[in-house]
């Protein structure tokens, strides 16, 4: 019924996990993980629906990617599969808050911090990824892949400068290195790589 | 040994994937090196260069090495609690969900202690509140780190200029906030409301504060100043007063304490003698003792305390020392 699915955990995703454990204890490590999956099925449900197949799964360092044959998809039938990943995040902490009455405040807010991260118009992230889909739909591919970029670079700019900003301001809180080095990443990525991954 | 190990084993299994590929690809060994290849190499140039560079910078600075070591734990510790921010996002939504416009906009533009701001922003946003919590302890660490770089100085040159004890104190009066002070101590400059005369005109010798302690060793609160001043200088009385008492202890040597208008109340520790009596009134500027080193003392010096009601003083503004 299923086809087969292959899945594949990185190593630099495996150090991560472990460093996020020893720094923070299981809880929240199993907090964040439990939000992601809610994300990826909400993105395999919908996937699911519109029958495109889901060839593989990714765990890195950046996150969890879902590998589709997204090509038989219409742009309004891959923007909502796009969207479907944060909408199950936002839905699960509804559901959540209405059920628990504020038990688990903590997965409630991982969902949402999830949600929100994820609709950042970066392109990695499903919020640029959903721009550039709605752009190309709506005026063409040309168009998307204009505005996905320069949405994408001011976006992981400001981001980057916000995070450098903190970093300065606190004196240290070097956890927060990598966001900085991924928001520069980002808003230099789309420049330096062609046309696009 | 074992990270040449490690790189040999890359090598070997490079090499394995290599000739993998060039036989699926039909054995052209002459070929130049494929992308992947080149990419995979490039790592390991980065990675061996890294390593080497580290380990170089630890053999040859080892001092700064090993401060910057303590820098980067310290910074790294400064860590957020990733199940608050979650807690805090997910409360602030739960408010949201059961009541109206109104609590979400306090929620998110009056934040209290708990209410962080919601997730309807960037996740980064309710990181800097949290780190507010972090600050006291971070400027503690810093406060004592400075001051004891500071307090070696009065320590081991004996004739410190006033100016210099007076900028160390002011220093200490900034830095401590009341949170690291030990029980019953104030910073604060109090306004005396009568006329006092500093007790022994000799050199500030030790500051009032976190000092390392001369004979124990170890880092304790100095609750009082030490003004240097030879054997048998006189000690006069800081203020118009009634001498409470006169002891002699294994610590504070032969004292005398005297209880001043408005609560306040001063010591006079590690005297050679005491000469006023217990219960007697004596005024400003009277002698009262002479200057000696009884009791846990390392050299002549008069140790001077301030209290009021109970609650001890920073002497040193009322102290003009040399």
């Amino acid at each position: 019924m299923f086809p087969p699915c292959r899945i594949r955990v990185s190593g630099g995703f495996v150090l991560l996990a472990g460093w996020f454990v020893l720094a923070n204890g299981w809880e929240p490590l199993v907090t964040v993980l439990g939000a992601a999956a809610v994300h990826e099925w909400g993105h395999w449900v919908l996937l699911r629906m519109l029958g495109a197949e889901v060839t593989g799964f990714r765990l890195s360092v950046l996150g969890a990617v879902l590998e589709t044959d997204s090509g038989r998809l219409s742009y309004g039938g891959e923007l909502a599969a796009v969207l479907a990943g944060p909408a199950a995040n936002l839905l699960s902490a509804l559901a959540l808050t209405a059920v628990a009455k504020g038990r688990w405040p903590a997965a409630v807010g991982a969902n949402l911090i999830l949600c929100a991260f994820n609709l950042l118009p970066i392109r990695p992230l499903d919020g640029g990824r959903a721009l550039y889909l709605l752009t190309a739909w709506l005026a063409g591919p040309a168009a998307g892949e204009t505005a996905a970029r320069w949405a994408g670079t001011v976006t992981a700019a400001a981001l980057a400068a916000l995070i450098g900003g903190v970093i300065w301001t606190t004196g240290g809180s070097l956890w927060l290195l990598p966001a900085l080095a991924a928001g520069l990443y980002w808003s230099a990525g789309p420049w330096f790589s062609g046309t696009h991954a | 040994m074992t990270s040449r190990q490690a790189g040999r084993r890359l090598m070997h299994a490079r090499a394995r994937r290599r000739s993998a590929q060039s036989v699926r690809s039909g054995a052209r060994k002459s070929e130049p090196l494929t992308a992947k290849d080149l990419r995979l190499m490039l790592r390991l140039v980065a990675c061996g260069v890294i390593f080497v560079a580290l380990v170089a910078a630890k053999l040859l600075l080892p001092a700064r090495m090993a401060d910057f070591n303590q820098q980067l734990s310290a910074a790294m510790e400064r860590n957020m609690d990733v199940q608050a921010v979650f807690s805090a996002v997910g409360r602030a939504f739960s408010r949201e969900e059961g009541s109206g416009v109104a609590e979400v906009y306090e929620a998110v533009f009056h934040p209290q202690a708990e209410a962080t701001q919601t997730g309807a922003t960037l996740p980064e946003a309710d990181l800097p509140e949290k780190m507010t919590t972090q600050t006291p302890k971070l400027q503690d660490g810093a406060a004592l780190d400075l001051l004891r770089s500071f307090r070696a100085v009065p320590e081991t040159s004996a004739p410190t200029p006033e100016t210099e004890a007076q900028s160390a104190s002011n220093l200490a009066y900034v830095l401590y906030s009341q949170e690291n002070l030990p029980e019953g101590v104030s910073m604060e400059q109090a306004i005396l409301g009568f006329d006092y005369c500093a007790p022994v005109v000799g050199t500030l010798s030790s500051d009032f504060g976190y000092r390392e302690h001369p004979t124990e060793g170890e880092e304790r609160f100095h609750y009082g100043v030490d003004l240097a001043a030879d054997v048998g200088t006189e000690v006069r009385c800081f203020a118009d007063g009634t001498v409470t008492a006169v002891g002699d202890s294994s610590s504070y040597g032969r004292y005398c304490v005297v209880a001043h208008e408005g609560g306040y109340s001063t010591l006079y520790a590690h005297c050679s003698r005491i000469t006023a009596s217990s219960g007697t009134a004596v005024n400003r500027g009277q002698k009262i003792a002479e200057v000696g080193e009884t009791g846990m003392a390392t050299g002549p010096h008069l140790h001077f305390e301030l209290q009021r009601e109970g609650s001890y003083l920073n002497p040193v503004y009322y102290v003009s020392a040399l």
